[in-house]
């Protein structure tokens, strides 16, 4: 493990006594001090902060750039525009899985921001032929929470003001900041991209501002709660976006796109499986790779588990058959015992954000 | 720096040990909640249930993980800790008091003598 990366925020997580672990290839926080429980609660609550900054950014600059990505990604550029962020996604051509969910960040008129996961950066890279990797220049932070704007105002006003999906470029100590009104936990938000020399500058003053650190724990059982997916469990090989429930990223009207034959084909024929959310009776957490059993016959499998800290019970999500349904009773095989669940509507808490 | 108690015997997969009346209260270390981080599950044994030592009788989960628990000592299952099918929590609040898990009759009277002291389990976890 001699090569992971280093957050430039690394020593700050270290001297708050975090727990690092090593994840898509970048040694990060898993959670601070005071654990994941309480972190979760506080972006419920209040509001925290996260290091994402091993999420990639690959920048498209020029003339060129629009067309290269309209051609690569699934969704549909010309419903945004400058100043604004699209989720999308890239697919394999071969079998229309999922080969990155992205986040575009349209900043202005010369430059794009795409946001790749931590280990597909280099794949996304090399999908769209154009753009360089400037994640080692920078850091980014994900400011959550209901009073993540409200705290956020102390530190910068301009930053605080970005709108849900706008993004902007926003002056801090005399450095450029680019701020986008997106996140991962079903709250309100921004996430700030900070020039790696003035990062912790930017950490130290909004953990100042009551802005609370948040590891990685809690980041995943925050975005498992809003029902959002993450690349490696929920999409990613053989994973289409129709599978996901995800069809909304895809638009057939704007022309062609990579991998749009194979999932045309897979659109007219049926799909094979779905994604359904899960709540187990009790707090046990059912997790990856459990088998999800209807009348005694496997359904599908759990793609991701765990404890829901707001329901106070395990929630899951899971591939399944298309039969099986909100409403549905099913059961999940935990290590040999038989666990009764409920197919549930997505999200498992009620949506305030993306 | 985890707390190892010096009155306490230890195993080598992490769980604590406490002779009382010639029966073994058992937990987890405070290097083992540690290390597993927020618990938020105990599948707890049954009263009643005989355990073998070194064998798997219960498990921990916690945001990250399962654990598996050892039996420290062969014997049966005399009392459980019931408030952690709520409040499993206790097990990183206080894993050597209100977080114990079980209390074990030994078959063999003296299996706890046979266990790790907190000497030895200190070196164990600073290794």
């Amino acid at each position: 493990m001699a090569d992971l990366k280093r957050s430039p925020l690394d020593a700050a997580h270290r001297s708050l006594g975090a727990k690092i672990v090593p994840f898509g290839g970048w040694d990060m926080p898993l959670a601070y001090p005071a654990g994941t429980l309480a972190e979760h609660r506080a972006c419920r609550e209040g509001a925290v902060a996260f290091d994402v900054s091993h999420l990639g950014t690959v920048r498209v600059e020029g003339a060129e750039a629009f067309g290269a990505l309209q051609r690569a990604f699934t969704n549909d550029l010309q419903k945004i525009g400058p100043g604004r962020t699209q989720y999308t996604h890239l697919l394999e051509p071969g079998d229309g899985s999922v080969l990155d969910d992205i986040i575009v960040w349209w900043v202005n008129d010369e430059r794009f921001d795409v946001m790749p996961n931590a280990s597909n950066t280099a794949r996304v890279l090399e999908a769209l032929g154009v753009g360089r990797d400037v994640t080692g220049e920078r850091a980014v932070i994900a400011v959550q929470g209901p009073a993540a704007r409200e705290r956020l105002e102390a530190v910068s006003s301009a930053a605080a003001a970005v709108k849900r999906r706008d993004v902007a470029t926003v002056e801090w100590n005399g450095a450029e900041l680019t701020v986008a009104g997106t996140g991962y936990t079903g709250e309100d938000g921004v996430e700030l991209a900070v020039p790696a020399d003035v990062a912790l500058d930017l950490w130290s003053a909004l953990v100042a501002a009551g802005i609370e650190p948040a590891g990685l724990g809690a980041r995943d059982t925050l975005r498992l709660e809003a029902g959002l997916p993450l690349h490696g469990h929920e999409l990613g090989p053989g994973i289409t976006p129709l599978q996901a429930g995800l069809g909304w990223v895809v638009s057939w009207s704007k022309g062609e796109f990579r991998g749009r034959e194979a999932l045309a084909e897979e659109k007219s024929a049926g799909l094979r499986r779905v994604l359904r959310g899960l709540t187990v009776e009790g707090r046990q957490p059912p997790r990856e790779g459990y088998d999800v059993v209807m009348e005694d016959r496997t359904v599908g499998r759990v793609t991701s588990g765990n404890f829901s800290p707001v329901l106070g019970r395990g929630i899951a999500l899971a591939l399944v058959e298309p039969a099986v349904a909100v409403g549905d009773a099913v059961q999940i095989d935990v290590r040999g015992r038989r666990v009764d669940a409920a197919v549930v509507a997505l999200p498992f808490i009620p949506k305030k954000g993306i | 720096m985890s707390n190892v108690p010096s009155d306490l015997r230890y195993t080598a997969d992490h769980e604590w040990a406490r002779l009382e009346d010639g029966k073994i209260r058992m937990g987890i270390t405070d290097y083992a909640q540690d290390a597993l981080g927020d618990v938020v599950f105990v599948q707890l044994p049954e009263p009643g249930t005989r355990i073998e030592l070194g064998g798997t009788f219960s498990e921990v989960e916690s945001t990250k993980s399962v654990s598996d628990i050892y039996a420290p000592v062969t014997g049966t299952i005399v009392g459980v800790n019931t408030e952690l099918a709520d409040s499993p929590q206790r097990l990183n609040e206080d894993p050597y008091g209100v977080g114990w898990i079980c209390v074990i009759e030994p078959a063999d009277g003296d299996a706890y003598d046979t266990l790790l002291d907190a000497e030895a389990y200190s070196k164990l976890i600073s290794d």
